[in-house]
């Protein structure tokens, strides 16, 4: 549910489609012109009054109570059409012609009988009584036409927002929507998160712009004296998430809340829209990279396995069968192809992880499980070499994605067997330290030298005194990238003749299984 | 030297010549399809002891094809995948394969699981003494292979077979995982407990009158499995 409020607008109401005073024209100023045009208006109506007594008395020779009517008449349409003022002035004049014209003595403004001044009074009370409450009338009539009229755009607004293109920025559809329906000349619209102001009609003016962000980072109403337009902050749900900047008075209070609802749940729904495409493109690409590996893994590995067969095959004959040379290089063969093979699923292993085409599928295991796991994997490599491991019993759960963590295991025992003697043993520990278990893969190899141990961790880089030895490059790179994946961290602490320590951290899993 | 006949289910031309060669060197007859449809066709015309199944192939696909091999046949499958991951694993003996070997594979270990899928459990003498099982429902008929819940009834694949003779020649005694892979895998296994889980699964849901609380099949946690028969 939203919840939008808007508050602070502007009191003053005037009809919509008013248009902005331009600046610079030739037009006379408002004040004056309504004064002129309220002059022309009396004098219209003194003019009727004038007239309808011309008629009455000197052609229709009507008697007092008639031409009572006919002037009640003449002034209640004056009230209706024109206005309470001109009807008012006309009531007056009409009692002076009344008086004169028509009530005895005729032609002079006494009054012989006392019956006729109560006549005459009751003929102005009534006649202003009736222009008041038809003026009345008009007016709420015509307030009534203009909230029907506010109504009517704003929901063609509404109407136009729904259907807004999806292709075009929203806040540029939502000021050309405003400026089209309640045909105002000027609109501003600033929105906050992406800090753009979007005009129609205010080419050229600079001033707005501050205005506009003032309105929304302070959440009040702001007037711009230069363009006489009132800024509103857009709300939604309390927080200010733009401004909106429309000509003093142009809309009722009502209308103006209305129309800064319906910009705000514009914007969000653009706001939202935009984030469901993102994650929509995301997935897409998330996708199609990993089909792309996985088509690239299939590729290489198909042929590879033709040789792989045809030499495994062909090393199984009886020595007697294979000449020793042939068997020489067929095995050269074999073990290429074995290379080749690891170098490819390490390089689309990294990919994956690198490209974030995965997902961490996390679960809660046992340290010990996923140490003979990972030894597991290695155990072709392993050549029958010893591996210690010792894990204490009060070692908590991990919570963590089985598959990786044990290929990371893999990876650093694999580095481990690589680079230490063939007699020497390799240890695996772990410890719980501030809430995390450390695993440890300890090796007894000449060591890393401090300026190397930096480096290690990167892609194919390989120590000065290490280059002659086989393997991918990548496997450490590999554990780091998968331990980062957990949010957690990889180093290694060696000193050159002593052996290598790699140690990673690994999240305890909560009691509730929900660390 | 076996004759027992194999066909070779995979659209990469050079891996079906390479395997029609070496296994044929190796005393095995040797047929051949390029998708899974045209496999599916060839062994509804000819008789099969073993599929070496592509798992990765336009069409149908491996897996596809593997559910619908299953569905007609006991014959022995062998999924051959490029991914060695545990998803892939257990998809494919979840689509009812046997076993299953990464690409790219030394011929000794295929030869190994190939000769692993063929053997077949020797009957045990007191077999044909076993009663069929009738508890609350559940009949499990052994000579026939068939299994019959509440009605419903279920054939048993040669592998579901074996686990579950194994199971029942040994009632409530906690077995080993690892005793369970070397008896009816065979020597080279007992580290790979994804394939006990599918296939206790796969076992489950043709015993078990409901598979999610098992009551004659039931796991005993880190150490192994146990058929439960009350005495």
């Amino acid at each position: 549910m939203l919840n939008l409020d808007v508050m602070d607008v502007p009191s003053k109401a005037i009809a919509p489609g008013a248009k902005l005073s331009q600046v610079g024209s030739r037009i006379p100023p408002p004040d004056l012109r309504k004064a002129i045009s309220l002059a022309i208006r009396i004098l219209f109506s003194l003019a009727s009054v004038a007239a309808l007594t011309f008629v009455l008395s000197r052609w229709m020779h009507a008697n007092a109570s008639t031409t009572g009517f006919f002037y009640l008449l003449e002034i209640l349409f004056i009230a209706t059409k024109i206005g309470i003022v001109e009807s008012t002035v006309a009531s007056v004049a009409a009692m002076f012609c009344f008086n004169f014209f028509f009530l005895p003595p005729v032609g002079t403004l006494t009054i012989a009988d006392p019956q006729n001044w109560i006549a005459l009074f009751t003929f102005l009370v009534t006649s202003l009584t009736a222009s008041q409450l038809s003026a009345r009338a008009q007016r709420r009539t015509q307030e009534a036409l203009d909230r029907q009229s506010e109504m009517e755009r704003l929901y063609s607004l509404s109407r136009a927002l729904l259907l807004a293109d999806a292709t075009q920025p929203m806040p540029n559809q939502i000021v050309k929507q405003i400026a089209q329906t309640f045909e105002f000349s000027s609109v501003a619209l600033y929105v906050r998160s992406s800090g753009e102001v979007v005009r129609a009609g205010l080419s050229g003016v600079q001033d707005v712009d501050v205005r506009m962000r003032e309105a929304a980072v302070r959440s009040t109403v702001v007037r711009d004296d230069a363009t006489g337009l009132v800024v509103t902050p857009i709300r939604l749900g309390g927080e200010p998430i733009g401004s909106l900047a429309l000509s003093e008075g142009a809309l009722s209070d009502a209308a103006l809340q209305s129309l800064l609802n319906l910009v705000a749940i514009g914007l969000e729904r653009a706001n939202s829209q935009n984030a469901v495409n993102r994650a929509e493109v995301a997935r897409q690409s998330e996708e199609l990279k990993s089909t792309l590996l996985d088509a690239i893994a299939h590729e290489f590995k198909t042929p590879l396995t033709s040789i792989k067969a045809v030499t495994t095959d062909l090393l199984l004959q009886s020595s007697g069968e294979l000449p020793e040379p042939t068997r020489e290089l067929i095995s050269i063969a074999d073990e290429a192809v074995d290379r080749l093979s690891n170098l490819v699923t390490d390089a689309i292993q990294l990919a994956r992880i690198e490209g974030g085409t995965f997902r961490l599928n996390l679960g809660i295991h046992f340290v010990d499980a996923l140490v003979h796991g990972g030894i597991r994997r290695i155990k072709a490599l392993t050549d029958g070499r010893r591996i210690d491991v010792s894990i204490p019993d009060d070692v908590p759960l991990v919570r963590v994605d089985v598959e990786l963590i044990q290929m990371a295991i893999a990876h650093l025992l694999h580095n481990a067997l690589k680079y230490s003697p063939r007699e020497s043993a390799i240890s695996v520990s772990a410890r719980t330290e501030e809430g995390k278990v450390i695993l440890q893969v300890r090796d007894n190899g000449p060591g890393i030298p401090e300026e190397e141990q930096g480096r290690i961790f990167e892609k194919f880089y390989r120590g000065k005194n290490e280059r002659h030895l086989k393997g991918t490059g990548m496997g450490l790179s590999i554990a780091r990238e998968i331990v980062k994946a957990h949010g957690e961290d990889i180093w290694v602490a060696s000193t050159p003749g002593q052996g290598s320590e790699f140690s990673f951290s690994l999240p305890v899993a909560s009691r509730s299984g929900q660390s | 030297m076996s004759s027992a006949k194999i066909l070779v289910i995979d659209d990469d031309p050079q891996i079906r010549r390479v395997m029609r060669a070496t296994l044929v060197s190796h005393g095995y007859q040797v047929g051949d399809a390029r998708s899974g449809e045209e496999g599916l066709e060839e062994l509804r015309a000819s008789n099969y002891d073993l599929v070496l199944l592509d798992m990765n192939m336009p069409g149908i696909g491996g897996l596809e094809a593997c559910r619908l091999i299953r569905s007609a046949s006991d014959v022995a499958v062998i999924m051959l995948t490029v991914s060695n991951s545990e998803k892939d694993k257990v998809d494919a003996l979840d689509a009812g394969a046997d076993d299953y070997v990464t690409k790219p594979f030394s011929m000794p270990e295929l030869l190994a699981r190939i000769r692993a899928s063929l053997r077949r459990l020797p009957q045990p003498p007191e077999h044909s003494d076993l009663e069929p099982l009738a508890r609350e429902g559940v009949v499990i008929d052994l000579p026939s292979r068939e299994v019959s819940v509440h009605g419903r009834v279920s054939h048993l694949t040669a592998r579901e077979f074996d686990l579950l003779s194994y199971f029942l020649t040994r009632p409530n005694r906690t077995i080993a995982h690892r005793e369970l892979l070397q008896a009816i895998w065979g020597p080279d296994y007992g580290d790979e407990s994804e394939y006990l889980r599918v296939f206790v699964n796969r076992l489950r849901k043709k015993i078990e009158p409901d598979p999610a609380k098992p009551v004659f099949l039931v796991t005993d946690a880190w150490a192994g499995y146990r058929f439960h028969l009350p005495q």
